[in-house]
């Protein structure tokens, strides 16, 4: 061990990433963001960057390039919460927190939207994941070279990796060392487990398979002024607490201070494109029921993998009469999700397992493209946690109901559960479209995502789901109890070095409008067996220097001539330079 | 009544012949609170003692799930008889006190908060809802009763496990998926059932945990306010070990 990590070791927590003091402008006494300093501009003011979306994705190069000295307004169509007066401690009453407008599901194998995987609001779906942010293997961005199937990416794990770091400093990400992909060390130590996590992973152990505790955005130990985790377990109803890390406390402070403005409530309803020079200028949105316009110089749009080809698709012109950026008809190609089929064990002992975080242990081991399993990729497996409700669906969906169900549910604190990360492949009939004949309050149309599996991933699932079922028989399980889902979004507008078959080159840029970037993670071409948070956030952050790189200072000396914006923040001592 | 060791695992259905569970009835009465049907799993605990402990906004929301049920608004009479019928079944809700899962249906409806999607073979949630009642008449018709409600218990039985087999055919089911309309009308059954803070005296659930948290995760720890479960506790090793005399 160098001299260099046990230094990082003993300091653990109390090092602070050094260029983002979010956690440190949180106020001690209340959880809310400070909005008192917010910059406030005129739509008229043409702004460096307009964001669609404050999510991982806006909310992330909100930070980074406000920092820069970009002038930045981020336009999110839910609230900006305050987790005091806002969130509860409740499954049922935290339904506000999900995109809850009308959306078409369909396809052979269609997917639940909503609560299972899309926010609203600022801090997007962080703000109810469970908190798990492992990064992806770097054989994530070669799938087709190594294993003959998905999609290579025009960028390499080791363009990441620096962002890796940088963001487990920021969130802070708190876990074992950890010996796939890439291994590498945690900021923060690893969290104590419960006794499910600890049952399942002797049970796991027998079988030759390891698991280890984290990787999870939830401090250990108090982090600016962001508290230590209570383990009150109800992360997917948001963290009154503070403890777990979503944009909304990890990166839109520093936004903030740096000058952004985030403004809530704005439904962004189209992009606008100029026709005569192919550029956009800026987007139409609805705030308070009444139709706005922002002028940027540039447009990213972050409103994840259903959103934000919705936009693009509602975005038409003479140029693109098939939707902006579309008219190579990949806008909304090739969405992806996780098979994430969970079982549930039961054991002798009570493990209660609505205590302690749901993210608590995580295996690897089954990652990679083993041949002999039969199908191409795999799986991570991570424990869950479900709440009485979730847990509930759990149970009927094994088949159970009426007095059947209810002894199941009265058995509850007996139950633990494990879930899989199956990696699906992407299919381009897997994809977001324009329900035409169904729109929201604002008259625009909603989106149409169709899903089917293809054989492989269901020979992944199956897979998974088995080795599942063998970790509770190992581990002295009595009864199991199993059930099929899904997880997560990503894909739907991916970044590629072909743009026949891609939306954005590797700089997020779209290939048809030089001004428009999609900053969120619908560019990802695969998605490994990895929760996707974490790399949404890493590849926002390359975008941020990337785009630093080529714009830093031109524009504020180029428009002396136009109106102000109209407020200032105060600027600190350290930024006034 | 028979003790019954809950370390053993027999009471579950899956490990039982015929799949379904012994009589509730076994079980003791509560005697700390409601649960509904009076089911004392936990007999007594009440996680409502506990609420003095919890956020305020929390509070308030959990309080009002006990203290109003709202009316019925959305469904029409003869809708909420069926489908009343048909909640309390997949509940096994089968006398009071109950918890009130249709109007708790009902008013999520009639306010027309949606979970955001709809299955694109599916009508929106309110329209099966609706077909839902009518589908479950048809369906009792089939077996020659007159409708749903007034169905024998057994051909109601027969008639749910097919919708949640997804095996119903005919007339509003020629139209509706089966087994997609379970899943959409299950998710609020359950949605509002397991909302409610009397379920959760009954599975043993702490509840909301904020600002106190929770301290003892091992296996077999609770936190000094949770509930014990009924027959932990020998009667006779326990008054021998605590010296108590009977009389």
């Amino acid at each position: 061990m160098s001299r260099r990590h046990e230094l990082r070791t003993l300091l653990r927590g109390a090092l602070r990433p050094p260029d983002n003091d979010s956690a440190f402008l949180l106020d001690v006494h209340r959880r809310a963001v400070p909005q008192e300093r917010m910059a406030r501009y005129d739509d008229s003011y043409p702004v460096d960057l307009v964001i669609v979306g404050a999510g991982a994705g806006g909310g992330t190069l909100a930070q980074r390039l406000a920092r820069r000295g970009w002038k930045v307004v981020v336009l999110e169509s839910g609230p900006f919460w305050d987790p005091d007066e806002d969130w509860v401690s409740d499954e049922a009453g935290s339904h506000r927190l999900y995109w809850t407008d009308e959306r078409i599901t369909g396809g052979s194998d269609p997917v639940e939207l909503g609560k299972n995987n899309s926010g609203h609001g600022v801090g997007g779906s962080m703000v109810h994941y469970a908190g798990y942010c492992p990064r992806f293997h770097p054989s994530d961005f070669e799938v087709r070279s190594r294993d003959g199937v998905g999609e290579d990416w025009p960028i390499r794990y080791w363009d990441l990796k620096p962002h890796y770091e940088r963001l487990e400093l920021e969130l802070p990400v708190a876990g074992d060392y950890w010996p796939w992909g890439d291994p590498h060390r945690y900021p923060h130590t690893p969290h104590p487990i419960a006794g499910g996590a600890d049952a399942a992973r002797g049970g796991a152990k027998k079988l030759g398979i390891e698991m280890r505790v984290g990787p999870v955005g939830i401090t250990n130990g108090s982090f600016g002024n962001r508290p230590h985790c209570i383990y009150r377990g109800y992360c997917l109803q948001g963290c009154k607490v503070n403890a777990k890390a979503s944009p909304l406390v990890t990166h839109i402070p520093d936004a903030i201070e740096h000058g952004a403005e985030i403004r809530a409530h704005c439904m962004v309803t189209e992009v606008v494109l100029d026709d005569a020079s192919g550029q956009v200028t800026g987007v139409r949105y609805v705030s308070d029921g009444r139709e706005r316009f922002q002028r940027a110089d540039a447009v990213a749009v972050a409103g994840y993998s259903i959103e934000t080809p919705r936009l693009l698709l509602n975005s038409t012109s003479r140029r693109f009469p098939h939707g902006l950026a579309n008219n190579n008809d990949q806008v909304g190609r090739c969405v992806m999700v996780q098979g994430a089929p969970q079982v549930a064990g039961r054991f002798p002992d009570e493990m209660r397992m609505y205590k302690a975080p749901p993210p608590e242990i995580c295996s690897e081991q089954f990652y990679e493209t083993d041949e002999r399993r039969g199908f191409a990729r795999g799986f991570s497996i991570q424990t869950v946690g479900p709440l009485p409700i979730e847990h509930a669906q759990h149970v009927l969906g094994h088949g159970h109901w009426g007095q059947a169900l209810r002894e199941y549910m009265r058995d509850y604190n007996h139950w633990y559960t494990l879930g899989i990360l199956s990696e699906l492949l992407p299919l381009p009939e897997n994809r977001v479209t324009i329900a035409h004949d169904v729109t929201d309050e604002n008259g625009i149309p909603v989106a149409r995502m169709d899903y089917s599996q293809s054989e492989n991933d269901r020979k992944n699932i199956a897979y998974g789901k088995q080795t599942l079922h063998d970790i509770f028989d190992a581990a002295g399980a009595q009864d199991v109890l199993v059930t099929d889902r899904y997880a997560h979004l990503v894909g739907g507008c991916r970044m590629g070095s072909d743009p026949e078959r891609s939306v954005v080159d590797s700089d997020h840029r779209a290939w048809e409008v030089p001004n428009l970037f999609v900053a969120d993670g619908s560019v990802m071409p695969t998605q490994g067996s990895a929760n996707p948070a974490l790399t949404i956030m890493a590849l926002v952050s390359r975008l941020a220097e990337r785009l630093a790189l080529k714009r830093a200072g031109e524009s504020s000396a180029q428009r002396r001539h136009l109106p102000r914006r109209r407020s200032r923040p105060a600027l600190t001592g350290a930024d006034a330079g | 009544m028979a003790a019954r060791d809950f370390r053993n695992a027999e009471h579950l259905p899956n490990l039982r012949p015929d799949q379904q569970p012994a009589s509730p009835e076994e079980l003791p009465r509560q005697r700390n609170g409601v649960t509904p049907q009076m089911h004392g799993r936990y007999p007594d605990y009440n996680v409502l003692d506990e609420s003095e402990h919890w956020d305020e906004i929390t509070r308030r929301l959990v309080f009002e799930r006990v203290e109003s049920t709202p009316p019925i608004r959305f469904f029409t009479d003869a809708e909420a008889r069926t489908l009343g019928m048909f909640c309390d079944l997949v509940m096994a809700q089968d006398r009071e006190p109950k918890i009130a899962v249709l109007n708790m249906v009902d008013a999520k409806l009639f306010e027309g908060q949606l979970d955001g999607f709809r299955y694109a073979d599916m009508p929106e949630d309110r329209e099966t809802w609706r077909r839902l009642a009518l589908g479950l008449d048809a369906a009792a018709r089939q077996h020659g009763a007159g409708d749903f409600a007034g169905a024998a218990t057994d051909v109601q039985m027969r008639v749910v496990d097919a919708l949640a087999k997804g095996e119903l055919r005919g007339e509003v089911w020629d139209e509706m998926p089966p087994a997609k309309t379970w899943k959409v009308v299950s998710r609020a059954i359950l949605s509002a059932f397991y909302s409610h803070p009397w379920a959760w005296s009954e599975i043993g659930f702490g509840g909301p945990a904020y600002p106190r948290g929770y301290a003892r995760l091992g296996a077999g720890q609770r936190e000094n306010w949770e509930g014990a479960p009924a027959f932990e506790t020998d009667p006779v090793k326990d008054t021998e070990q605590r010296g108590v005399q009977g009389t």
